[in-house]
């Protein structure tokens, strides 16, 4: 179905972000952009979780990965499940079946009995993927999804979330720092400064953009160690 | 005895409830957002804190006095007089209290909720699973305040027997009268309630966990 957003203007305290056209599709946008250049305001503005002018289209049923996932008391396994049964409707005990498929599949199995807020910041991270993969989401926002996560599983969640789109044609919105999380989850990037997009194409081409930004990231993506 | 710790309980029951009724919805709204009102309540509450039950006491005992500005509706010497100073006295507290524990969970959970399709019914219930705990511990702080305040309790209830005589007034009149016995023996009851409703609410977060 595709995320469609028109004219859309959002404001955070001076901050002002002004994009009049953007779209998304299961074929994945990566947002690219320096700190505050108001990646995470675009993404809340689609999602409509803060005042914003101009029409969204989104699918129905949506999901995100927040930067810094929040989490209920109580187990790992509780939180997907909790999280699934409210959004999909589902008794607890088919939800809680699905909680633990969904934290096999993001590697959480041997701590899904531990209480969430005693996980590292990658372990929530890998749990906040799961919650958002068990609602079934036919568009997702994913904000930094993989920043803490250990090195040697991100290639492994990155496929996780890019199969799981080919598979349900579920749009991807991707905000990150990371020209390898873009490259494995996006066909197109658009590079936002100041609340403006200055740069839109396919991801293959974005170091034709003529941004210092997306210069100094396509450099280190480059560098050999 | 009986009906003086029964007494005892029953005003700040009574007292405490009315106060988190005011003093919890004072602190969502204190949390919601950013304005002068808020940061003000907020501020009234921190002072209030400090309110001393004496000073409280004489305020509702002279509202209510006979020749006051409420002497007409003759409550002073009855529990509900009790129960209004003890009300004042306990607001600041859970009211500070709440917003402590509103501030130290993430206030982004409910949008995140949000973000993954939670109904807005299921969203108010896991939240309030959220905040229950600290509500409850606001809740129990109150109640020890409002139960062990005497100041208060003597002045706008006058320590009538069979009438308003609490734990904390019976005591102060059996140590004035040397009756040490009697005097220790209402303290151990104040501790034993005390200890029953630390144990409810420790029972209720262990549930709630």
């Amino acid at each position: 179905m595709g995320v469609t957003a028109g004219g859309l203007v959002a404001r955070r305290g001076r901050f002002v972000l002004d994009v009049p056209v953007f779209r998304a599709d299961a074929s994945g946008t990566a947002v690219l952009g320096p700190n505050g250049a108001g990646k995470t305001t675009l993404l809340y503005a689609l999602q409509g979780l803060i005042a914003r002018d101009g029409s969204v289209e989104k699918p129905a049923r949506t999901a995100a990965v927040f930067a810094r996932p929040a989490v209920l008391r109580g187990s790992a396994l509780w939180n997907v499940a909790a999280v699934v049964s409210a959004a999909l409707h589902l008794p607890l005990a088919d939800a809680r079946t699905r909680a633990r498929s969904a934290l096999g599949d993001v590697g959480l199995t041997e701590r899904s009995g531990a209480d969430a807020r005693t996980l590292s910041t990658g372990e929530r991270q890998r749990l906040a993927i799961a919650r958002a993969l068990a609602v079934e989401p036919q568009a997702m926002f994913l904000d930094e999804p993989f920043a803490n996560v250990d090195a040697d599983a991100r290639p492994y969640l990155r496929a996780l979330l890019r199969s799981y789109a080919d598979r349900t044609r579920c749009d991807l919105v991707l905000v990150t720092a990371s020209l390898a999380d873009a490259a494995a989850l996006c066909a197109t990037a658009v590079v936002l400064r100041q609340g403006c997009i200055v740069h839109e194409g396919s991801l293959a081409d974005v170091g034709s953009a003529r941004d210092e930004y997306v210069q100094a990231l396509v450099a280190e993506s480059q560098l050999v160690l | 005895m009986l009906q003086i710790a029964a007494l005892s309980v029953a005003v700040s029951v009574v007292a405490t409830l009315v106060a988190a009724a005011f003093a919890i919805p004072a602190a969502l709204w204190i949390v919601h957002g950013r304005s002068v009102a808020r940061s003000l309540l907020l501020a009234l509450f921190g002072a209030g804190l400090g309110l001393p039950p004496v000073a409280v006491g004489l305020a509702v005992a002279f509202t209510f006095w006979r020749s006051g500005p409420l002497g007409w509706v003759d409550l002073l010497y009855t529990p509900a007089a009790m129960a209004i100073a003890q009300t004042i006295i306990v607001v600041p507290l859970i009211g500070t209290l709440a917003v402590i524990s509103l501030r130290t969970s993430d206030d982004t959970l409910p949008m995140q909720l949000a973000a993954l399709n939670v109904p807005r019914r299921a969203r108010f219930y896991l939240i309030a699973r959220e905040v229950a705990p600290g509500f409850a511990a606001a809740i129990l702080a109150g109640f020890g305040r409002a139960v062990a305040e005497v100041g208060a309790a003597q002045m706008t209830g006058g320590n009538i027997e069979g009438q308003t005589r609490v734990l904390t007034t019976a005591t102060m009149l059996a140590v004035g009268k040397g009756d040490f016995g009697a005097a220790f023996s209402y303290v151990a009851v104040l501790l034993g309630i005390m200890a029953v409703a630390a144990g409810v609410v420790l029972t209720l977060q262990r549930r709630w966990a």
